[in-house]
């Protein structure tokens, strides 16, 4: 079960994030990214879509799952939370998502940096840090 | 970890790491500031991406820090650096995400009593004019054709739909067009996002503000500048918006492979790199000046909505409501500038992550009006506290690379802030100072309190004490539109 904190950033937001595995830890990085930026309505039936993604490393395949999410909030004014990863590897994924209405934006997250981002293992699951400009 | 016992005292307001702290360092690293600045640097982790700069391959002379720098992400903001056009690299990371992030001010003819009575209708007008907030849509909607001539032609667009005078053009650094530009190079999700934000203000520190000029420490340049004591001007803090940021997150995701297949090494990934010359590197300054060009019209077409709403609200209640543009400057920027480095002219491409152009008087790069005189640097405090005008200074072009602070800096988190007060107490505390505000986002004003910031007038001090701009003139605020 993935757990995560904000960690003081003088400019910025960043999120310490911990999972039992990558999956875990891009959902609960998403869940950490909407609580802070968005407050969503409940589910809508329908609100289902698939999300693929290729990357070179876990480290990049992370910043592009945070700043596909970003995009598709902004473009579609729906908050996607994880039903299942059908496919989830260091480079590589493909997630079935389910959308909530994004019914009040709460903070402006740019993008999800690079900034010393590494994947580490810990304690029989992975923890990051990860910077979101604001 | 790097400490304060490490760096040298070069003068009163320069600090200096030698190259040889680091092994990987290629040049000394510079923090300026006086005693008081320097020593609160270390406060974050902002003294080592300062460090991170210094290792980038061909970076000239020093890697810089202005006083209001602060802890960010790649670059620290209120970096400064500067790279051979020819042989060195490129850095999306030392410009950041939303490119071209600027100033612009506006000079009223009025004088605070005359205003006094319309604040509360001004600041009305403008907030319901002037749309802001997060990813929300702008006061135009562009076609992909107009999109182009934006990316392309930047505040000369603005001009010819009307938006903008010609002396505000010449009033807007480099004359709100960076050459370098192309529209292709900017990719197709950041034209989708740029689309219907045009003339937005955006969230986070971004805002529009109405200003008393409280002090003229420079008459002559306040002349020329078009600004006296007691005057109402507004300032106008905002960028690029999507456009900007999805141009900088893609780039930076295409340069990932850069460093392996150029071979430069990078302490950290925020800071890939890819060489001018090459074609990521080449792609990347055609999209980051498209993406400014953006901001430079977005800035004119919110002046434009700020001036109707001056005329709506003032006109025959007032004498003369009119506004003139006194500047606009970028200050998160890469831009090709000249520079003689020891006794070599050279074309370097100096990146400004949160840090201004302060062009001295007599460069020519600096407009006309203000040739005499310097380029005005607009400087602006938080939200309850005084801005500032300088002027840049002849120094600044051999100590700094033609650069000067951008603002007040941070020296608290958000999530402090946010601790300390809740919005409405903010908004309290400024309605008490006779600051008006109106905003979306209660904990966006928290978090953008006065006291998350460092006194500004200390880093404007530092500035002026570096020989790198001189001051102009002071501004208070009366009213606040907070993104």
């Amino acid at each position: 079960m993935g757990q995560w904190e904000e960690v003081d950033h003088t400019a910025d937001v960043a999120l310490r994030i911990r999972g039992d595995d990558l999956a875990d830890l891009l959902t609960t990085a998403l869940e950490a990214m909407s609580a802070l930026s968005v407050v969503v309505g409940e589910v809508e039936q329908g609100r289902v879509r698939e999300l693929a993604l290729e990357a070179p490393d876990a480290e990049a395949l992370l910043v592009d799952w945070l700043n596909e999410h970003l995009y598709l909030a902004e473009r579609d004014g729906v908050a996607y939370r994880v039903m299942s990863f059908d496919v989830c590897t260091p480079t590589r994924l493909r997630a079935r998502l389910v959308g909530r209405p994004i019914l009040e934006r709460r903070r402006s997250i740019k993008a999800a940096t690079y900034h010393h981002l590494e994947i580490r293992s810990r304690e029989g699951g992975l923890e990051t840090e990860v910077v979101l400009d604001v | 970890m790097v400490t304060q016992k490490d760096f040298t005292k070069i003068d009163d307001y320069t600090w200096e790491l030698p190259q040889h702290y680091d092994g990987r360092m290629q040049v000394p690293a510079r923090i300026f500031g006086n005693r008081r600045v320097f020593e609160a640097a270390f406060g974050d982790r902002s003294v080592e991406q300062l460090m991170n700069v210094a290792m980038l391959p061909g970076i000239v002379s020093y890697a810089m820090a202005m006083p209001d720098m602060h802890q960010g992400y790649g670059f620290p903001i209120g970096g400064v650096a500067a790279f051979d056009s020819r042989e060195g690299i490129i850095s999306p990371g030392g410009v950041g995400y939303d490119i071209n992030c600027g100033v612009r001010m506006l000079a009223s003819a009025l004088d605070e009593e005359e205003m006094a009575p319309h604040l509360d209708a001004l600041l009305t007008a403008i907030y319901h004019a002037c749309p802001s907030g997060v990813g929300g849509d702008g006061a135009v909607s562009l076609s992909h054709q107009e999109l182009d001539r934006v990316l392309t032609r930047g505040a000369e667009w603005a001009r010819q739909q009307g938006y903008a005078t010609q002396d505000d053009i010449e009033r807007t650094e480099s004359r709100g067009c960076l050459e370098a530009a192309r529209a292709e190079a900017v990719p197709d999700r950041a034209r989708e996002r740029g689309l219907p934000q045009m003339g937005s203000l955006g969230s986070g520190n971004h805002f529009l503000e109405l200003d008393v000029v409280d002090a003229i420490y420079d008459d002559e340049a306040a002349d020329a500048f078009g600004l006296r004591q007691g005057q109402v001007v507004v300032q106008i803090h905002c960028g690029s918006r999507g456009l900007g940021h999805e141009v900088c997150a893609q780039y930076l995701r295409r340069l990932q492979g850069a460093p392996q297949r150029y071979r430069i090494p990078i302490p950290d990934r925020e800071l890939v790199a890819a060489p001018v010359a090459s074609p990521e590197g080449r792609d990347y300054l055609a999209a980051m000046s498209a993406a400014a060009n953006y901001a430079f019209a977005n800035r004119q077409v919110l002046a434009h909505f700020v001036r109707r709403a001056f005329e709506q609200v003032l006109a025959g209640r007032v004498r003369d409501w009119d506004l003139h543009q006194v500047y606009d400057v970028t200050h998160n920027i890469a831009k090709v500038e000249t520079y003689a480095v020891d006794g070599e002219t050279r074309e370097l491409v100096v990146h400004r992550k949160g840090a201004t152009r302060a062009f001295p008087p007599g460069h020519l790069e600096v407009s006309a009006p203000y040739r005499e005189v310097g380029q005005p640097v607009l400087v602006p405090g938080s939200m309850g506290t005084a801005s500032y005008v300088l002027a840049g200074a002849a120094e600044s072009m051999t100590r700094s690379f033609g650069s000067s602070c951008h603002g007040a800096g941070r020296t608290m988190s958000r999530k402090e802030a946010t601790r300390q007060s809740r919005g409405e107490a903010v908004r309290s505390a400024l309605n008490a100072q006779g600051i008006a505000v109106r905003t979306r986002s209660m904990r966006g004003l928290a978090e953008e309190a006065p006291y998350a910031y460092k006194d500004v007038s200390l880093v404007v001090d530092s500035v002026v004490g570096a020989g790198l701009a001189r001051k102009v003139a002071r501004v208070v605020p009366v009213g606040v539109v907070k993104g």
